[in-house]
């Protein structure tokens, strides 16, 4: 008995030896590792026909595409895995069978979990038949052959029957377009092998240890700078430290770790200041970069952007972040330039003149301009050291509109087990662009810029139900703080729900400009997938 | 409509717009107030960007919801993947308390 387990062990280890080297991954030191070994011991006991490893090795997807995967093998097939087996198989699978920077470039908004996104399927029928039920991201963000993609077809069909009724199967035959037509687009549009991925998970990665200098923006909290430092602990394993500066007096420090899948895609978590906190983060191709967004680890809603830029000897002129971006024609400003490798030479275009140096180092300048009163309103690129940065400062006059952003936004009542999701608004100043009018696409952005905030009824329904009165408040920094959940007996038939128009006031010197948003506050969701 | 009468506000306005001449619209949002997938483009929100068709208070229909599989991306669906998640919990309206987020910490 015992050699009959060694042998189907050694059979197993085989099979996902040669069905995972189909991507051309696997690597040497693949024998021995831990995510290897629950696949063998657990998930081959079903994946496993005719001695080769049946649908794991034919696809690819983001590390967030895997854990979900693995944690719903727990659910319906009740796989039991610790949390140190469900690490092990996710790093082994992302790492051998991920997705190539270029394949998750576009929703990569999904993976760092931004708010009040609105993702946008490449036509109606794939909006139709994967995007009524959860965000096509979720789809864009895996690779398979056709006969895979027909394989998850099934697999809905028997799951989730009442996707018939999304796919809108009363009016039209839409199983025949899922079995029969949505595969083949679906490996179109996604497939299993692209020179991307055989080009990625060929190459060598750079890693992510030593010093960056970061920069980014929170909503409500603005701009910030600072430094993150990346021991390397083993297996893409780094231990993190931070100290981040958000305007005067505010320094947060923190400490954390972080893993990197597939080479640059960097999970963290951290406790920054007060706050637990987890990074989404990719490196760049070439390692000199990172990028990306963290947030709260039990508010994913709250969080910041994030840029770095490593602080080697390599590094010349590299720019974190230019702050601030807007500029007041005839007005002196302070300036800082958060970078690696600076040199003291700073062209901010026409019209602006340092007149004063507060600082120069290798990681920040600090410079007084002057901007001419006759500067001409517009965007200008830095230029530091000789070299046109991706960064830009702008001129204005005064603000011609003011966005709220988002637009459309939504929190959720929360209690009980599931705690309230907020909303945070920031108010955007925005310059008209060539053709004069506000709402625009040639609309130049200028930045975010502080704001009052308030909350009205959204339309004559909001207004009968009350929902200003129920739904919740709105903090000062513009974060909406919904209500309780449950059916409130005061509301006759209703939770504290509501839809709100969400008005920010903008001052600019004399005068007030007014924008408006939408603010839906609703109800609870119970399955807080990684991949909405 | 002859035979019906307006009982509450959602019915009067409903006969008021067929009154306007908004047959078809007065048509098309009866059948959003049903709850369906097929006309209901997410469960947070209605097919109008608002709240007004979706089912209210939600307690009154979770389940309704979580047995045929309904949402099963925002909910518990209880007729394959979360077969268990109203058990001892009878009543959403007073239970709700009680249900459990699906998706596991890391």
């Amino acid at each position: 008995m015992k050699a009959e387990t060694k042998n189907k062990r050694l059979h197993i280890v085989g099979a996902v030896a040669m069905a995972l080297g189909v991507t051309g991954a696997v690597s040497a030191n693949a024998a021995g590792d831990p995510g290897r070994e629950v696949i063998d011991r657990k998930c081959a006991s079903c994946h496993l026909e005719g001695g080769k490893l049946t649908r794991i090795p034919e696809i690819r997807k983001s590390p967030e595409g895997w854990d979900m995967t693995v944690t719903r093998m727990g659910i319906w097939h009740k796989v039991e895995l610790t949390a140190e087996e469900r690490r092990a198989v996710v790093k082994y699978l992302a790492d051998r069978q991920g997705l190539a920077p270029s394949e998750a470039a576009p929703f990569r908004f999904l993976t760092e979990r931004r708010p009040n996104m609105q993702d946008t399927p490449p036509d109606e029928e794939m909006a139709q038949m994967c995007g009524r039920c959860h965000s096509f991201g979720r789809v864009a963000l895996q690779r398979r052959d056709e006969a895979e993609w027909r394989k998850l077809m099934h697999t809905h069909l028997g799951q989730f029957p009442s996707a018939e009724y999304s796919a809108l199967g009363r009016d039209r035959n839409w199983w025949e377009i899922a079995r029969d037509k949505m595969p083949g687009r679906l490996a179109a549009l996604y497939p299993k092998n692209t020179d991307a991925w055989r080009d990625w998970s060929r190459a060598k990665h750079r890693p992510a240890d030593g010093r960056w200098v970061v920069a980014g923006e929170r909503p409500g909290w603005g701009a910030y700078t600072g430094v993150m430092t990346a021991v390397a602990k083993g297996n893409d394993k780094y231990e993190v430290s931070y100290e981040l500066h958000f305007g005067a007096g505010n320094k947060v420090r923190g400490h954390g770790d972080a893993v990197i899948y597939t080479g640059y895609e960097w999970r963290g978590s951290a406790r920054l200041g007060n706050e637990d906190t987890r990074s989404v983060f990719a490196l760049s191709e070439n390692g000199s970069r990172i990028s990306g967004r963290w947030f709260l680890k039990h508010a994913d809603e709250i969080g910041a952007s994030f840029e770095a830029v490593r602080a080697d000897k390599t590094a010349k002129s590299a720019l974190a972040l230019v702050t601030p971006h807007m500029l007041r024609a005839g007005d002196t400003a302070t300036v800082t330039v958060a970078g690696a490798g600076l040199d003291a030479k700073v062209d901010l275009g026409p019209g602006i003149e340092v007149v004063e140096w507060l600082g120069k180092s290798a990681e920040q300048l600090k410079l007084r301009v002057k901007v001419a009163s006759d500067a001409a309103p517009g965007l200008r690129k830095v230029v530091v050291g000789g070299r046109e940065s991706d960064k830009s400062v702008a001129v204005y006059r005064q603000i011609d509109s003011v966005r709220v952003e988002p637009a459309f936004g939504i929190a959720r009542v929360g209690g009980g087990t599931n705690p309230p999701m907020t909303a945070q608004f920031n108010a955007v100043a925005f310059l008209n662009g060539p053709d004069g009018q506000p709402g625009t696409d040639d609309d130049v952005r200028l930045g975010s810029v502080p704001a009052t905030w308030s909350t009205e009824p959204f339309d004559e329904r909001a207004k009968h139900d009350e929902d200003l009165r129920f739904a919740g408040h709105m903090e000062p920094h513009g974060q909406f703080l919904p209500s309780f959940a449950g059916p409130n007996p005061v509301r006759r038939g209703l939770n504290n729900v509501g839809n709100l128009s969400v008005i920010a006031t903008v001052a600019d010197g004399d005068r007030a400009l007014n924008a408006k948003g939408q603010l839906v506050v609703t109800v609870q969701r119970w399955n807080p997938t990684p991949l909405r | 409509m002859k035979r019906l009468r307006a009982l509450n506000h959602k019915a009067h306005l409903i006969e008021q717009a067929a009154t306007e001449g908004h047959r078809e619209e007065v048509q098309l949002m009866s059948s959003v107030v049903g709850c369906t997938t097929t006309f209901d483009p997410g469960w947070e929100v209605d097919a109008f960007g608002g709240l007004a068709s979706l089912c209210q208070p939600m307690e009154a229909d979770l389940y309704g919801c979580t047995d045929p599989c309904w949402w099963p991306a925002q909910l518990a669906d209880s007729l394959n993947t979360a077969r268990d998640w109203t058990d001892g919990k009878n009543s959403a309206l007073r239970d709700w308390r009680e249900l459990q987020t699906l998706f596991p910490g890391d």
